[in-house]
This record gives structure tokens, C-alpha cells and sequence, in this order.
């Protein structure tokens, strides 16, 4: 990474980081808030879709299982509210892999019906249990400090975005998924266990949810299944992902906060149609993928890069295309 | 206990029946495409709707009314196939994740447009063979079989002959299997895939909405019902092996046999709980379906 990106990602952070000193309006606080946790969201749920290559369409469960996770300890068993992050983070894993694990060897459509599945397992059993309270949900004490879930929140997604940096853009795990993403039978062949790497990927892709489920519930200090197990959540963090652009970490940032401040204004401004938002929703998933397959991102990095391939091609007097026709010519004649 | 055992063991068969015409053409589609259609409930709600209102606008009998939605729909869906192909021909990425993500949004975006045009309440659609049952009893063995749902059974078992006798005696059925074998080859052979697949698609999305007027008669209708019959589409057709067709019957009717097993002998809200964990395990164990033959 070149120096000036460093430096411009830090003042980012700090600028951040100095947000509620600015602006102390408490629902400024909670709608930036808000927005930090859909970025950890939709950055997570892009771990198995943009980089491996299989689609989760019950991330949200983990998200629900960590808030239930921190209520019911902070509830039932009067724990301190941090110390619930480390097992809501570990719920999810479990839930992860007990879900990943006979439906990772499958083909990609199994997965994502069993995500599926799962999500709508975990909604009954919280609407039937005891524990969680049914349909009433669960009330937590309430801690009413905004700049303390402001931090805290800002501490998880962005704690979560250096570990998925790092894991996914520096350290081999990353090569390894997209080496599965591109050709699974070609990663075996080179010795990765595509199950094992899989199920990896897909906790690492729960932990995270779980615990910024857990803080979520601290925040707001209500859950129900219609909450925090809705599918809207999974449905969110996935147009955030693919509108922002799949397979980057970048992408799903500037997608999760182009799409929740839309959210934010629509809802504030015609709250009258809310069902109209699931229509946007819907409608701006099936669009993005007909037309920017590659989302806002990578259409904008792929153009620029195409830019400069050109530049290069002209002054070099050689396209790519014509290259790769003596290659193939040069192929024939050996045969 | 034992009384109601004849009577549960023919509910169960019953709405087996009516999950038949559900997944049928679903596994069809993705037999072919394989693609994984996330609104086939979507399909199932707007064909229900269509039914209602144009039996609320003409006092038709529903039934009557099914071929004609069947039309209406499998023009949609003929029309509605290039996108999809569109997606899944696009060289970005895995084309597959991509048209499965692509349904996914229109599944959101078409419950979105029925919670808009049709609201959040459930209606039903009167049939004239709603109100009719015949009982048979012999001593304490007894049963009572309404007579629209053993409508809806025999349509279920005339839908899948109609498609046995299509798929393996006409020259489209044999270009529909050929399509679904090997892509490239069948091309070679001078088959058209694209118009292939769009035909496939549209019988797809009409089946889909012509059962969508039986459980608007059998059941009730609403703008949301589309997710929970998209679960038991994807429940029967993995039990059945994805994309074998013949499975489809068997896994309808394991189905409709724990619902009414539940419904009546146990605790119905763990209904669906029992169906994820059935999934799981054959997902475990036999990850083709219970006869091995998915692909």
C-alpha cells in the first residue's frame, strides 16, 4: 500500500474518530452508528460471496444469534455486557460451522439453500423457545451512552476490516479462497482442502456478525425475532455487497454507506411507503448485477485500470488483443 | 390415536399433492438452467393473485380459470428468460452466484410490489368445490376427503404425467434432456439453448402460478406467503435430488405427511423446525437426495 493511501485512510480515521466531538447531536451519533454496523455487515457477508464464491443467504442469523447471545447472558445469568461479546462472536462460529460443514462440500446452490434454511430455523426456534422469549422478545438494561456504542462500534467493524484486510488481501488464506472461487477441482489439485478452507472462511465470516449482533443489542436494548432475525438484514447487507462490488473490501463499505443513508432519508421522508423500500431493494440487487456486475467499485477501479492498460498498449504499439492472437496462432502450429 | 391415523396419513397425501405442482416445474428449471430460481414462491403469489382478482372480476370457477393464467405466465416467463441468460452468459465472476444472487433481488423486489398493490392481508379464492367433502367409514376406520384438494391431487398427478409424456416423448422433451445433459453438445446437435431454456422457463413460472390458485383455493393468500412455499420448494426438491424430476412426487409427499403428522399428532410450530432438520440430515447423509440421482 503506497504511503499517501496510508496516510489518507488514517485521516480518515481520524476524522472519524472525532465525529461525535463535532457533531454531538445524538441522532446524528446513532445513525453513524448504525451505518459502522452495516459496513461490518455487508464486509462480512462479502468473505463467502465475493471471495469464495458461495452465497449466504442467512447471514443475518448470525447477526440474530449474537444478540440473543449477549441478552440471554446479560439477562438470565447477569454477566457484564463485555464480556458476552467473546461468546456472541463464538455462538455464531459454532452455528457456522455446524451449517458449513455438511453443505461446504456441495455445489454452491446446496449452500445457499441450506443458509437459507438455517436463517428461517433460527427465526422458529426464537418465536418457540423460552429462553428468548418468544414473540415478546427480550428487554435489556438499559445504558443509554451514545459515544460509547459510537466506539465501541466503530472498534468492531473497523478491527473486523483489518483482520479481513489482512487475512484476505496480505496472507495466503486470501489467495487460497480465490483460488477456490476460480476453479475448486484446480485448488485441490495444488493440495488446499477446499472444505476445510471453506468452513474457515464462512466462521470468519460469522464471528464478526455475531459480535456486532451482540453490541447491537446492548445499543438498542430490545430484540424480538422480527428485529433481529428479520430477513431484511441479510437482504441489506447483501445489496450493500454486490451494489458496492464483490470480491473487494473497499466496495462493500462504499456500498453499505451509499445504500444506509439512502435508507435514512427514505425512511425519514416517506415512511408511508416502506414496503416500496423492498422494491428499490430487490430492484437495485437485479440491476447492479445485469448492468455493473462488478459493482460501483470494481467498475470504477476496471475502468481505470482499462484506462491505463490502453495508454500503455498505444505507447508500446501493441494491443492486447493482438498478443493474444500470436499466442493462440503459435499454439496451433506446435499441435 | 390410532383413529386418526387413516385421516392424517390422507391429509398428508393431500397436501403432498398440492406441493407437487410447487416444485415440479422448479426442478424442471433448474434441471435445465441449473439455476436456482429464489422467487419461485414470488411466481407462486403473483399467479395466486391474478387468480383472485380475475375470479373476483368475472365469477369464473378458479379451476376453470387455470389454463389461462397458465398462458398468462408462462408468456412472462418465456419473455423474462434472457435476462436471466443475460446473467448467467456475463463473463464477470462465478455466472451462477451472480443469476442466483439476481433471482434473489427479484424475489425481494416482487414481494415488495405485492405488499404494495395487494397489502398485508390474506384472502382466499372461493371455488365451487370448496365446500364439498365425501367421507368414507367402515366401522372405526374412517376418513373425510374434501373434494378440492383431491382435485388438487389428481391436477398435481396429471401435471407430472403432462410432463413425463413431454420430456420423454416429443422432440422438445428430448432437446429439453439433451439441454439439460450437456450444453455444448446439444448446440452441436442443432438444438437452440436459448429458446429451449426460455420455453423450459416459462412452463416453469406458469406450473408455478397455476399452483398458486390451488392454494389460493385449498389454503388462504397474501403478499407474503411467497418465502414460506420457496422453503418447501427447496425442502422437496434437495430431498428429491436437485434437478431429478422423478424424486419431486416421493419428497412432496414426505412432506405433506410431517406437516399433517405434526398438524395432528404433535406440536404444529415446530412444523417447520422438523423440516430444517430433516433437510440437514439428508443434506448429511445423502447430500443427492434420498435417491442419490441430484445433480
Amino acid at each position: 500500500m503506497p504511503s499517501s493511501r496510508i496516510l489518507a485512510l488514517l485521516l480518515l480515521l481520524a476524522g472519524v474518530l472525532v465525529l461525535p466531538l463535532i457533531f454531538p447531536d445524538p441522532f446524528f451519533v446513532r445513525i453513524v452508528t448504525e451505518a459502522f454496523m452495516w459496513i461490518g455487515l455487508a464486509i462480512t457477508w462479502d468473505v463467502m460471496a465475493g471471495y469464495t464464491g458461495y452465497l449466504n443467504f442467512g447471514h443475518g442469523a448470525f447477526f440474530g444469534l449474537g444478540a440473543y447471545a449477549t441478552a440471554i447472558l446479560m439477562v438470565r445469568a447477569g454477566w457484564p455486557f463485555l464480556l458476552t461479546l467473546p461468546v456472541a462472536g463464538a455462538f455464531a462460529g459454532v452455528a457456522a460451522v455446524i451449517a458449513g460443514v455438511p453443505t461446504l462440500r456441495l455445489k454452491g446452490a446446496y449452500f445457499a439453500i441450506a443458509t437459507w434454511a438455517v436463517a428461517l430455523a433460527v427465526q422458529q426456534l426464537a418465536l418457540v423457545l423460552e429462553i428468548t422469549g418468544g414473540p415478546d422478545g427480550m428487554r435489556l438494561p438499559p445504558f443509554l451512552h451514545p459515544q460509547f456504542f459510537f466506539y465501541l462500534m466503530l472498534g468492531v467493524t473497523a478491527g473486523t476490516f483489518l483482520l479481513l484486510w489482512f487475512l484476505l488481501e496480505r496472507a495466503p488464506f486470501g489467495l487460497k479462497l480465490k483460488a477456490i472461487r476460480e476453479d475448486e477441482s484446480g485448488a485441490m489439485a495444488l493440495g488446499i482442502n477446499p472444505t476445510k478452507v471453506k468452513v474457515q472462511a464462512f466462521t470468519l465470516s460469522a464471528v464478526p456478525a455475531g459480535v456486532l449482533g451482540g453490541v447491537y443489542a446492548y445499543w438498542i436494548t430490545f430484540i424480538d425475532p422480527a428485529s433481529v432475525l428479520a430477513d431484511i438484514i441479510t437482504d441489506q447487507a447483501m445489496v450493500m455487497a454486490v451494489f458496492g462490488g464483490l470480491g473487494t473490501l473497499v466496495g462493500p463499505v462504499i456500498g453499505a454507506v451509499l445504500i444506509f443513508a439512502f435508507k435514512t432519508y427514505f425512511w425519514a421522508y416517506l415512511s408511508d411507503y416502506q414496503v416500496l423500500y423492498l422494491v428499490i431493494l430487490g430492484g437495485v440487487i437485479a440491476l447492479s448485477i445485469v448492468f455493473i456486475p462488478d459493482g460501483l467499485w470494481g467498475t470504477l477501479t476496471g475502468y481505470a485500470r482499462g484506462r491505463q492498460a490502453l495508454k500503455k498498449g498505444v505507447e508500446t504499439g501493441l494491443s492486447l488483443n493482438g498478443s493474444a492472437k500470436i499466442e493462440k496462432k503459435g499454439g496451433g502450429e506446435n499441435g | 390415536m390410532l383413529l386418526l391415523l387413516p385421516q392424517a396419513v390422507l391429509d398428508g397425501l393431500l397436501i403432498g399433492g398440492v406441493y407437487i405442482t410447487i416444485a415440479i416445474g422448479f426442478s424442471l428449471a433448474y434441471g435445465v438452467m441449473h439455476v436456482i430460481d429464489f422467487a419461485v414462491g414470488e411466481w407462486i403469489m403473483l399467479g395466486a393473485f391474478l387468480g383472485y382478482y380475475l375470479n373476483h372480476w368475472t365469477h369464473v370457477e378458479p379451476l376453470a380459470l387455470l389454463p389461462l393464467i397458465f398462458l398468462v405466465f408462462a408468456a412472462i416467463g418465456f419473455a423474462f428468460q434472457p435476462v436471466i441468460h443475460r446473467v448467467l452468459s456475463g463473463k464477470k465472476g462465478n455466472p451462477l452466484i451472480m443469476a442466483l444472487a439476481f433471482t434473489f433481488g427479484l424475489a425481494i423486489m416482487f414481494k415488495g410490489l405485492g405488499l404494495t398493490f395487494f397489502g398485508f392481508f390474506s384472502r382466499s379464492i372461493p371455488s365451487a368445490l370448496s365446500a364439498g367433502s365425501f367421507s368414507v367409514a367402515q366401522g372405526s376406520f374412517f376418513m373425510t376427503v374434501p373434494v378440492i384438494r383431491f382435485a388438487g391431487l389428481l391436477y398435481a398427478l396429471g401435471i407430472t404425467l403432462l410432463l413425463h409424456y413431454l420430456l420423454k416423448k416429443t422432440d422438445f422433451g428430448l432437446a429439453v434432456r439433451a439441454l439439460a445433459q450437456n450444453k455444448e453438445a446439444a448446440g452441436l446437435m442443432g438444438i437452440n439453448a436459448k429458446r429451449t431454456s426460455s420455453y423450459v422457463y416459462g412452463i416453469y413460472v406458469g406450473i408455478s402460478a397455476m399452483s398458486g390458485v390451488l392454494i389460493g383455493c385449498i389454503f388462504s393468500i397474501s403478499a407474503q406467503m411467497g418465502s414460506n412455499y420457496t422453503v418447501f420448494c427447496f425442502f422437496i426438491v434437495v430431498l428429491a435430488g436437485m434437478g431429478y424430476l422423478w424424486g419431486v412426487p416421493w419428497a412432496s409427499f414426505l412432506l405433506g405427511l410431517v406437516q399433517s403428522f405434526f398438524l395432528i399428532y404433535l406440536n404444529p410450530s415446530y412444523t417447520l423446525l422438523a423440516v430444517f432438520a430433516i433437510l440437514y440430515v439428508v443434506l448429511l447423509i445423502s447430500p443427492k437426495g434420498l435417491f442419490g440421482k441430484g445433480v
